[in-house]
């Protein structure tokens, strides 16, 4: 994943440092129903241009199939339309996609667009954006352990092999570079993590900002940034 | 070009002095938002020893029945400062907390479990089994002492046990993916059988310097609250308060 290039370390907001940068941060995206009609800066763009490399974005939770039908198929819906009309902003400004989640309950139109803007953008270098649909921290975690299974009945590793390092290759987050948010980021005020990369925040800042969603915008991630570099330059021995 | 010089001149001074003047008005801003760091910080060490002293009607009765599991994490470098860590056990027993799981990623805390037994009044050891045990009206509380091995290595030995439970599988035909082996509820019994409490924190209270839960066992963390309460050395019992105070207000949906 390409680093910060000269010109956006010069535009980087006063009072951010590139070299405290986090590599990826990850977002709850809280009060998102109204996100269709924001007509502010998406999220890839500011981080993008803050030289974050992942950023991973909590769309639908597993925990959300017991929601309304008519609301989930509205979500789904407005999902697979966003992705559409954003792929070519997407492709043109270098980021790519990956999509990670229980897929088996996704409908078979969303699964054809999310295989097509996976493929459209898999060389892409200069962001990587983690769309979890379907997704727990639970359910990666058991989905990591039948992997596991499945390559010990077919020979491919031992009992004896199966340690912490290997589920972790097992878990979804495997697809990028940077597995571990170094940041993570809840916009309306709620102080959990529900559900979320339970496995992977082991030591990921937690940044809850009373904003919601549609709110939030380029001022709410200087702030959060500036919250987690503060607190880096505070302890920078702490390991990351 | 002579007649420029002194257009040149006036434009560098103009320049130098927007330049001071900018300078002047950012140092400015610094130290406005300093001053309201400074008062916001005040007003809030006035507020915490108003709730101490139980002069804020709000904080005087606490629903204290909603919190059924606190978690405390405690950073490395606090951690070994044992009394501070006592002084808040106490603090949460007169609250009337019943369980709670300290936390600390080394391990320090449960080398020094039956010294923190000893000092705080009325304390047991939370064991699985205790935990049944837990009534409303039993004074004291139940502390569980946990660190990061109880975190992703309990889970490696859990899911070991569900591979040798889907390996040895009579039935191996119907289930190729292990997808009625690996499930929640089985991790939660193989997590218990590897000794490990599955019991979720309602509410988590950081202290430490960093906003992070340290590598608390993830497993219990779905849907518990946290709250950064800043450094152990300086904490306050009103602000404990207000903390807890915080939390019975909160409503969860719980993904729905």
């Amino acid at each position: 994943m390409a680093p910060f290039t000269a010109a956006e370390e010069e535009n980087l907001p006063e009072g951010l440092q590139p070299e405290l940068m986090p590599k990826h941060v990850a977002v709850i995206m809280d009060r998102n129903g109204r996100w269709a009609k924001n007509k502010g800066l998406q999220p890839w763009d500011a981080l993008r241009q803050m030289g974050i490399q992942v950023l991973t974005v909590f769309a639908f939770s597993t925990d959300n199939w017991i929601r309304p039908k008519i609301e989930i198929d509205f979500l789904l819906n407005l999902f697979e339309r966003t992705l559409k009309s954003e792929l070519e902003t997407l492709a043109k400004n270098n980021v790519r996609i990956s999509i990670i989640g229980d897929s088996s309950k996704l409908p078979k139109s969303l699964l054809k667009v999310i295989n097509e803007v996976e493929e459209v953008t898999k060389n892409n270098t200069r962001l990587q954006l983690i769309v979890a649909v379907g997704y727990s921290g639970k359910y990666d975690v058991l989905q990591a352990c039948r992997g596991i299974a499945q390559r010990v009945k077919d020979g491919e590793i031992e009992v004896e092999e199966i340690d912490e390092r290997l589920i972790e290759q097992e878990l979804e987050t495997n697809c990028t570079e940077f597995p571990y948010p170094d940041l993570l980021i809840r916009t309306s005020g709620e102080l959990r993590v529900s559900n979320f990369l339970l496995w992977q925040l082991a030591y990921t800042e937690l940044f809850f900002a009373q904003e919601l969603w549609p709110d939030f915008g380029r001022s709410g991630f200087i702030e959060a940034l500036m919250s987690f570099q503060q607190r880096q330059r505070r302890f920078g021995g702490r390991k990351s | 070009m002579d007649s420029n010089e002194p257009m040149l001149l006036l434009s560098s001074r103009i320049g130098q002095i927007g330049d001071l003047g900018l300078d002047l008005l950012w140092r400015f801003i610094h130290i406005v938002v300093s001053l309201c760091h400074i008062v916001s910080g005040i007003t809030e060490a006035i507020q915490s020893y108003a709730i101490s002293l139980g002069l804020i009607q709000k904080y005087t009765s606490i629903d204290i029945e909603k919190l059924r599991c606190l978690a405390v994490v405690v950073d490395i470098e606090v951690a070994r400062d044992v009394s501070k860590v006592v002084e808040l056990l106490q603090w949460l027993t007169t609250i009337g907390v019943k369980q709670v799981g300290l936390f600390d990623s080394q391990g320090l805390l449960k080398k020094s479990k039956d010294m923190i037994l000893e000092m705080v009044p009325g304390s047991m050891l939370l064991q699985e089994t205790g935990e049944k045990d837990i009534s409303p009206d039993r004074k004291g509380v139940a502390i569980e002492f946990i660190s990061s091995s109880d975190n992703k290595e309990a889970v490696v030995k859990a899911a070991n046990i569900l591979l040798q439970r889907h390996l040895k599988s009579s039935h191996p035909e119907n289930d190729d993916e292990g997808e009625n082996v690996f499930t929640e509820t089985h991790l939660n019994e193989a997590l218990r059988v590897v000794g490990e409490n599955v019991h979720v924190p309602d509410l988590m209270l950081v202290y430490g310097p960093v906003r992070s839960h340290l590598g608390f066992p993830a497993w219990r963390l779905r849907y518990t609250e946290i709250v950064h309460m800043g450094s152990l050395k300086y904490m306050r019992y009103g602000s404990l308060l207000k903390a807890i105070h915080k939390f019975t207000g909160v409503r969860q949906n719980y993904g729905v």
